[in-house]
C-alpha cells in the first residue's frame, strides 16, 4: 500500500557540480517521517554534498530540495535559518563550544534559534533532552571533562532539542569506539522511533548491517542502489569495486 | 522526540523581556565579552582608529576656523579703507565722500578718525603690540568704501588713489591677488587635510576589517554552530558588527575627550589671541566636535565590521 505520509526530505533530479567535476548526478530520493536510513559510498562519493545541500550550505545547481515543505533549493538567504530549525546535524567532531557547559551547549543551540526561548524553559528542555541522550547528570560538565561518546551525545540532544522532523549526521561514529558507536546508532535508532526522520552518512558497513535499515548507495555522485530496510546485502559501493 | 511542539501561552509583556534579554545576551553582552576577550586583536584597530579621529576632529576645527577667516577676509576684502592725509582739508575729504557715496558700485561710505583706526587695530591678530609699541598713533583716518561686488575693488582704488586728500605714500588698503592668494592657501589645506584623513580613513577601515575577520576566526566554531542550528543572520552577524561600534565608539570617547580638552585648554590658556587665530572656535563647538568624533568612530567601527562581516561571514 503506497504511503500517504507527505515526505519529510525530498530530493528531486538534483545535480551538484564543482566547476566541471558532479559532486551529485541526478539524485532523486524521499524519506518519510520516523525513518532511519543510511547514507553510504566511498570516500568522495557525494554523501557531504548530500548533507550539505539538506541544510542548504549549498545549492544544488539542478533539481529541487524539499526539507518539511520548504524548498531548500531556492530558498531565500534570509529564511534559511528557518529552514535550519527543521534540521538537526550531528558532525563527528562533535563541534561542542569548549567554554559552554553540557547543558549550557544545548541550551545554546535552542536560544539562538528561538529568542523567545526564556532562560528556565532552555534550561529544562536542555536537561530532558541530556537525560533522554543519557547524560541528565553530566548537565554541569564541560566538553573536555566528557568522553568522546559522551560528547557526540550532548551533540546528538543539542541536534533534537529544538524537535527538527528531520536529523542529518555526518560520520557520527567516526571517532568512536565500535561499542559506543552500537550505543550511538540505538539512540538514532529511538530517535526515529519518536517519528524524527534521521539520514545518516557513515562507512561503518558493521553498522548499516546489523541496523536493518534503509541504504542509499552513492558511488561517484549517483545513487546506485536504494535498498528499503531489512533487505541491506552487499554494500552496492562494494559490489561495484 | 518529534512532533508538535506544545508551547505556552505567555503573557505578551513576558515574551518580549525573554526576547529582549536573549538579544541583550547574545548580541550585546556577547559582543562585550568577546572584544574584552579578543582586547589584542582590537587594538590595532582601535589605536588607528583613535588616532584617525583625533586627527579628524583637530582638522575639522582648524577647517571650522579657517572657513571663518576666509568668510572674515572676504568681507574685509570687499572693504577698502582708503587712507586720508593727515592734512587733508575737510572740505576736500567731505568732497571724495560724496563721489564715492554716489557710485553705484559702493554699498557705503563710512568716515574712520585716527582714534577709531587705533582702536580697531587693537583687536586685529599682531597688532596691539604695534598699536602699544608707540606713544603717538601711527593709525591714519579713513573712509572705509563697502564695495558691492568684489571685483570692482580694483577700479575704486584706481579712482580714488590720486585724489588730494587721500594719503599718497599708502592711499589704500587694496592688495592685488590677496584674496584669491588666500582662497588657493586655503583650497590647498582643504584638499591636502582631506587626502590626508583619506589616508587615515583607509588605514583605519582596513585595520577594523582585518581585526573583525580575526575575530570571526577565532570563533568560527561558535559561528558554524549558531549557523546551524538556525539562528538568524541578523543574530550570527550582529555580534561582530556590535564588537567594530565598541571599537569605534570608545576610539571616538577617546578622541573626543582630547579634541574638547585640547580645545578647552586653547580657550583656557589665551582666550583673546585664540579667538582671533580660530574664529568661531568656542567650547560648545569644541563640545559639538566631540559629539561629531564620537558619533563618526561609532559608525565608522559598525561600517567597517559590517563590511568585514558580509565579505568574512558565509549565510
Amino acid at each position: 500500500m503506497p504511503s500517504v505520509l507527505r515526505p519529510i526530505l525530498e530530493f528531486a533530479g538534483v545535480t551538484r557540480a564543482y566547476g566541471s567535476r558532479l559532486a551529485l548526478d541526478d539524485v532523486s530520493l524521499a524519506l518519510e517521517p520516523g525513518e532511519l536510513a543510511f547514507l553510504v559510498g566511498p570516500s568522495g562519493a557525494g554523501k557531504t554534498t548530500l548533507l550539505k545541500l539538506i541544510n542548504r550550505e549549498i545549492r544544488p545547481s539542478m533539481g529541487h530540495v524539499w526539507v518539511d515543505g520548504l524548498a531548500a533549493h531556492n530558498i531565500k538567504a534570509s529564511r534559511v535559518s528557518a529552514l535550519r530549525r527543521r534540521v538537526g546535524v550531528v558532525f563527528q567532531d562533535y563541534k561542542l563550544l569548549p567554554r559552554l557547559t553540557a547543558m549550557e551547549n544545548v541550551a545554546f543551540a535552542l536560544q539562538v534559534g528561538d529568542l523567545r526561548v526564556s532562560d528556565d524553559e532552555a534550561k529544562e528542555r536542555a536537561l530532558d533532552a541530556l537525560e533522554a541522550v543519557g547524560l541528565g547528570d553530566r548537565g554541569d560538565s564541560f566538553p573536555h571533562q566528557l568522553s568522546g561518546g559522551q560528547q557526540q551525545r550532548v551533540a546528538v540532544a543539542r541536534a533534537v532539542v529544538g524537535q527538527p522532523p528531520l536529523l542529518i549526521a555526518d560520520e557520527p561514529t567516526g571517532n568512536l569506539d565500535i561499542d559506543t558507536s552500537w550505543e550511538m546508532m540505538d539512540l538514532f535508532a529511538d530517535i526515529a522511533a519518536f517519528g524524527t526522520t534521521v539520514l545518516i552518512a557513515t562507512h561503518n558497513v558493521e553498522i548499516v548491517r546489523r541496523f536493518q535499515r534503509r541504504v542509499i548507495t552513492l558511488v561517484h555522485g549517483r545513487l546506485v542502489r536504494d535498498q528499503p530496510a531489512g533487505r541491506t546485502g552487499r554494500m552496492a559501493w562494494l559490489a561495484t569495486s | 522526540m518529534a512532533g508538535d511542539v506544545v508551547t505556552a501561552h505567555f503573557p505578551r509583556r513576558l515574551l518580549i523581556q525573554i526576547v529582549a534579554t536573549n538579544i541583550f545576551r547574545y548580541l550585546f553582552r556577547g559582543a562585550a565579552r568577546n572584544w574584552f576577550r579578543n582586547i589584542g586583536s582590537a587594538a590595532p584597530a582601535l589605536s588607528s582608529m583613535t588616532l584617525l579621529l583625533l586627527l579628524s576632529g583637530l582638522v575639522g576645527l582648524v577647517g571650522f576656523a579657517l572657513y571663518n577667516l576666509k568668510t572674515i577676509q572676504s568681507a574685509e576684502a570687499s572693504l577698502l579703507h582708503v587712507y586720508v592725509r593727515d592734512d587733508a582739508r575737510p572740505a576736500d575729504v567731505d568732497s571724495l565722500w560724496d563721489r564715492l557715496a554716489a557710485d553705484p558700485r559702493v554699498a557705503s561710505v563710512t568716515y574712520t578718525t585716527r582714534a577709531e583706526a587705533l582702536a580697531r587695530a587693537q583687536h586685529m591678530p599682531g597688532l596691539p603690540q604695534l598699536a602699544s609699541a608707540t606713544d603717538s598713533n601711527p593709525f591714519p583716518a579713513s573712509l572705509d568704501v563697502r564695495v558691492k561686488n568684489i571685483d570692482d575693488v580694483a577700479s575704486i582704488d584706481r579712482l580714488v588713489r590720486y585724489e588730494i586728500a587721500v594719503d599718497p605714500v599708502y592711499s589704500t588698503s587694496y592688495d592685488r591677488g590677496a584674496y584669491q592668494r588666500i582662497q588657493a592657501f586655503l583650497l590647498g589645506i582643504a584638499v591636502a587635510g582631506l587626502a590626508f584623513l583619506g589616508l587615515l580613513g583607509f588605514v583605519a577601515v582596513t585595520v577594523t576589517m582585518n581585526s573583525i575577520r580575526a575575530a570571526i576566526h577565532s570563533r568560527r566554531d561558535e559561528v558554524t554552530i549558531m549557523q546551524l542550528v538556525g539562528a538568524p543572520r541578523w543574530m550570527v552577524r550582529g555580534p561582530f558588527v556590535i564588537e567594530g561600534a565598541i571599537t569605534g565608539a570608545l576610539s571616538g570617547a577617546l578622541a573626543g575627550i582630547v579634541v574638547f580638552g585640547l580645545t578647552a585648554a586653547g580657550i583656557a590658556a589665551a582666550s583673546t589671541s585664540f579667538a582671533q587665530f580660530a574664529p568661531g572656535v568656542t567650547a560648545a563647538v569644541a563640545a559639538f566636535a566631540a559629539a561629531l568624533v564620537f558619533a563618526t568612530g561609532l559608525g565608522l567601527g559598525s561600517g567597517s565590521s559590517l563590511i568585514s562581516v558580509r565579505r568574512h561571514l558565509e549565510s
